[in-house]
């Protein structure tokens, strides 16, 4: 579960979440390109966003992948929430059923932008509050070096982390939602602070739920085993992939360094894909 | 969207589908498709539209042609429907079985070969609700179970003609 002892090691403030004290900042700038010139930093960091799917995350999942992991079943006509309208197939005797068509383009934008935020080295934590997955949740962070929060949630701790665990303390960089219902079906409490502190969600929302505050929801399935695992499988797929190409752009820009030529960056990083 | 036809459409579909002859001995397993006869309304196919379509050349199946043809569409109502199942979590005599819906069934372990259901164990189970919900008074939604309602009939026979996965 999310303790605020992991999170000292990577003790940068990032002046967009929470007061940030002057002398951290100055820190803060040092530390975030430790190794590297600023120009090949700044190109480490931006290269990635000139294109539309830097990390290829299109390739690591398929409709009928999708299909068979049951992930356009819904619950029944009775459940549904308003705003999930928009992203419903339509209902076959009462149950609704997904548009997979439509979770396939959500599912690329969220695992993008969670490649993007692994990418620049964010805090993820994987939050689910369904007991059946909570195990399965907790495995996939750790596997991807990611942090999860799978117990109940106290009300200030992401509100009011500065008192609770110091100043200084570094927040979630992005909220993956497994679930975006708590345990008596009501939304979880992470997606309307996450919202307050400005911090970006990605959520699985299902036919009761609520996707309106949620960064990049992906509407499907978030109750049959098999989907839960997909689930957890892409994305852990996406942030393990998304630090390994940092390591290997960290890796180019070093030797682009010390060899002292940068004319050949483009081309070279053009060529350089997965 | 068109979804108000949509559903028409679906609920059509399931009307035909329940007029052909469909014994109650019918058993699918999850992941199986049986084959239909295309014996469909003219009508039923413009209401469909162009989404349901295969493109043979590219050979990817559209998701509307996949849901179509998935057996728990082709199943129609569940009431009375027998399905194959696996037992996945035993909490001492309470079965946790995966049918291939979206939730799992919980039956109680049968008298009869009581200590042949064990983790894995295939079994044959007839279908009463798909997920178990009900409106109650001074609620806006439905409340759910987030479970599935079946009757355990027995394992499944070793000797029948096993159906591939």
């Amino acid at each position: 579960s999310f303790s605020p002892l992991s999170v000292v090691p990577r003790f940068r403030c990032l002046g967009s979440l929470g007061k940030a004290a002057p002398s951290t900042s100055q820190l803060s700038s040092r530390l975030y390109g430790t190794l590297l010139a600023p120009e090949a930093n700044q190109q480490l960091i931006t290269e990635p966003l000139r294109h539309p799917d830097f990390f290829n995350v299109k390739e690591l999942f398929s409709l009928k992948e999708l299909f068979d992991a049951r992930v356009h079943l819904g619950h029944k006509k009775g459940c549904r929430h308003g705003f999930m309208e928009p992203y419903i197939f339509g209902c076959r005797l009462d149950q609704d059923i997904i548009d997979l068509d439509q979770t396939m383009k959500h599912l690329q934008l969220a695992l993008n932008f969670t490649a993007h935020v692994a990418y620049r080295k964010g805090i993820i934590l994987f939050i689910s509050r369904n007991r059946q997955f909570g195990h399965l949740v907790e495995v996939t962070a750790r596997d991807c070096g990611e942090y999860a929060h799978t117990r109940y949630w106290q009300g200030g701790l992401l509100t009011n982390a500065h008192i609770q665990y110091g100043t200084g303390i570094r927040l979630p960089d992005l909220l993956i939602f497994i679930s975006t219902l708590n345990n008596v079906f009501e939304p979880h409490v992470a997606i309307r602070d996450a919202a307050k502190m400005n911090i970006p969600t990605v959520g699985v929302v299902d036919t009761n739920c609520n996707p309106s505050i949620i960064t990049y929801p992906i509407p499907g399935n978030d109750d049959s085993p098999l989907a839960v695992e997909l689930y957890c499988r892409l994305f852990k797929m996406t942030i393990t992939r998304a630090k390994n190409k940092r390591k290997q752009m960290e890796v180019l820009y070093g030797l682009q360094n010390k060899g002292g030529g940068d004319g050949n960056a483009g081309s070279h990083l053009s060529s350089v894909q997965v | 969207m068109a979804r108000p036809s949509w559903s028409r459409a679906w609920q059509l579909l399931g009307a035909a589908r329940r007029g052909s002859s469909y014994g109650t001995g019918d058993s699918l397993g999850p992941g199986v498709s049986p084959p239909e006869p295309e014996k469909r309304p003219s009508s039923l196919t413009s209401a469909l539209g162009a989404g349901s379509r295969q493109v043979p050349s590219k050979n990817v199946e559209s998701f509307a042609s996949m849901l179509r043809r998935s057996p728990l569409v082709q199943m129609g109502p569940a009431k009375d429907k027998i399905v194959l199942g696996q037992i996945f979590h035993i909490v001492e005599d309470d079965l946790y079985i995966d049918f291939g819906g979206k939730f799992h069934c919980v039956c109680k372990r049968p008298e009869v070969d009581g200590e042949k259901y064990q983790k894995g164990s295939r079994v044959r189970l007839r279908l009463v609700d798909l997920e178990l919900t009900s409106r109650f008074l001074g609620g806006k939604t439905d409340t759910t179970l987030l479970e599935a309602d079946a009757v355990l009939l027995g394992l499944l026979e070793s000797r029948e003609i096993r159906q591939k996965e």
